[in-house]
């Protein structure tokens, strides 16, 4: 843990974090959005809506980095977060909304959450982060919270962890002069290679990802087009007693420590089911699976990116046999493992600080003609465990709603919190009629509960 | 790596997590509880490739389960018997 009382002058991103901001330019460019991620939380009565506002004026000004215009020094460059310049942009944006409550056991979630996907946030003007409280009832029948931020401030868990943060704050466990220091990152043990070893490690990955060309993807969505972006998605909550069950035939099918190659496949099959449906090739199923690459024991960085990608491909010929995927996908896994494609990831990414952001995003597609990938999975584990409650409020579910370019326009997010799985399914408007919807709805959940 | 003690093989698994994987204190130790000290999925396949380096086994994902990841010694153990049925 670092004092925030010595950040100042320029940090520069990772290299994730570069290759995130060259999709969040063709978002910009494409379809006037941005690439915004968003957390949600659900809470009880009693949530203190002023202290919670309150706490994160005072991070901010406390901590630049949460409203840091993100620019190259004289417009060459790595890009970097602008410290020094962040006083002069706005605090990050609190804002409590009202509404009735619901009868519904699940109220459904307030459509402002969907539209916050959609609306741009200016990386030049230090919009990194915002937040929408929706109180039913005056907060008396709970409230709804989400933050939306720019997948590039933090990631899954590093935004997890600054959620974590600000509410030890709020009690006093922890002091705002005790900031986590977004300088940290994972430790590098092994010398640094030379930069032509860097460039051959990129090489391969890039190599590895075009390979993949010759029998390329074609997403839901299509490829790469100009539409506006009308993201929108649907969170289903499986009982306890289903997500035991869930979870035990991925750990049995997949392994104790890899449940996410289960729900992967699950995942595939389930847009596979549409593709048959509307009896179209797939070509091949292309999905790339995130890495934390944080140290594992420590409590990790907050701030910025912190994966590398591992990329799957899989055919439309080896979908009719569950447990044979699986196993299709741990034995790539553990190939790719054992390849060092995780490290020649990280240094891949990392070329994309040098480079413009619009070529990068052309290369990453280039290959896959036009397309990124089929769909984009996340799967994040437990969701903020051990946290009962949110200034003040029982949280009474949580979960991750993943970025997703309109092309390829669908991913499927999981995580668990008090032993319920949550499935978020993120889509395109346009992508999916409301009878593929229920196929793939019931493709999914079918695979999951076997 | 024929002749290797289950002894030797528990320290073997205690170094790499301990100098190569896992960021952890003086306080772990080859009955520290893995998953608690922060193992993952990327690393116990890291682990198990760095086994296979050593020993030419290759341990699969499967056969991981919470009680053999319960510490290094139970999972050496495992190691041992593959190690032993090869």
């Amino acid at each position: 843990m670092g004092s925030a009382a010595g950040l100042r002058g320029d940090l520069p991103l990772t290299g994730a974090d570069c290759f995130l901001r060259a999709f969040d330019h063709e978002i910009r460019r494409m379809n006037g959005a941005s690439h915004v991620s968003q957390l949600v939380l659900r809470l009880g009565p009693g949530f203190d809506a002023l202290g919670f506002r309150r706490m994160v004026e005072e991070a901010a000004r406390a901590h630049p980095l949460l409203r840091a215009p993100v620019a190259r020094r004289f417009g060459l460059g790595p890009p970097v977060f602008r410290l020094t310049a962040a006083a002069r942009c706005p605090m990050p944006r609190v804002e409590i909304h009202e509404a009735e409550a619901s009868p519904a056991q699940d109220p459904p979630l307030p459509a402002l959450f969907f539209s916050r996907l959609n609306q741009p946030l200016s990386l030049r003007r230090g919009e990194l982060l915002r937040f929408d409280g929706v109180r039913y009832a005056g907060g008396a029948a709970g409230t709804d919270l989400a933050a939306s931020w720019l997948h590039l401030l933090f990631d899954g868990a590093g935004s997890e962890r600054f959620m974590r943060w600000l509410d030890e704050c709020y009690r006093g466990q922890r002091r705002l002069a005790e900031l986590p220091d977004p300088d940290e990152i994972a430790p590098d043990r092994s010398p640094k290679p030379s930069f032509g070893e860097r460039g051959r490690a990129a090489r391969a990955w890039q190599g590895w990802h075009d390979a993949m060309g010759t029998r390329p993807p074609r997403s839901l969505a299509g490829p790469l087009r100009r539409t506006p972006q009308a993201l929108r998605y649907t969170v289903h909550s499986f009982s306890e007693e289903e997500t035991g069950r869930v979870v035990d035939a991925a750990q049995r099918g997949a392994g104790f420590l890899t449940p996410m190659l289960f729900y992967l496949a699950a995942a595939l099959r389930a847009h596979h089911a549409v593709f048959q449906a509307r009896g179209v090739d797939a070509g091949s199923y292309v999905v790339p699976l995130p890495v934390n690459l944080r140290p594992k024991g420590g409590e990790g960085a907050v701030f910025r990116t912190h994966v590398s990608l591992i990329w799957f491909q899989v055919f439309p010929e080896q979908m009719n046999d569950f447990d044979g995927l699986v196993a299709e996908l741990k034995a790539q896994r553990v190939a790719a493992i054992r390849a060092g494609q995780i490290e020649n990831g990280v240094h891949a990414m990392d070329f994309a600080r040098l480079a413009p952001s619009r070529l990068y995003a052309h290369m990453a597609r280039r290959s896959l003609r036009g397309e990124l990938c089929s769909f984009f999975f996340a799967f994040t584990d437990g969701f903020l465990p051990g946290l009962e409650s949110f200034f003040g409020a029982r949280i009474v579910n949580g979960f991750h709603v993943p970025p997703v370019p309109p092309s390829p326009g669908s991913c499927v997010a999981l995580s668990l919190r008090d032993q319920r799985l949550n499935l978020t399914h993120v889509h395109q408007r346009g992508v999916l009629s409301e009878r593929e919807l229920a196929i793939f709805r019931e493709r999914l959940r079918a695979d999951l509960l076997g | 790596m024929t002749g290797t003690t289950q002894e030797e093989l528990t320290q073997r698994v205690f170094e790499i997590l301990r100098d190569g994987l896992l960021d952890v204190g003086d306080d772990f130790t080859p009955r520290s509880n893995l998953v608690a000290a922060g193992l993952d999925s990327l690393a116990v396949t890291q682990l198990m490739l760095a086994i296979e380096e050593s020993t030419g086994v290759w341990v699969d994902d499967s056969l991981l389960t919470p009680e053999h990841l319960e510490s290094a010694e139970s999972l050496a153990s495992l190691v041992y018997r593959q190690l032993q049925g090869s």
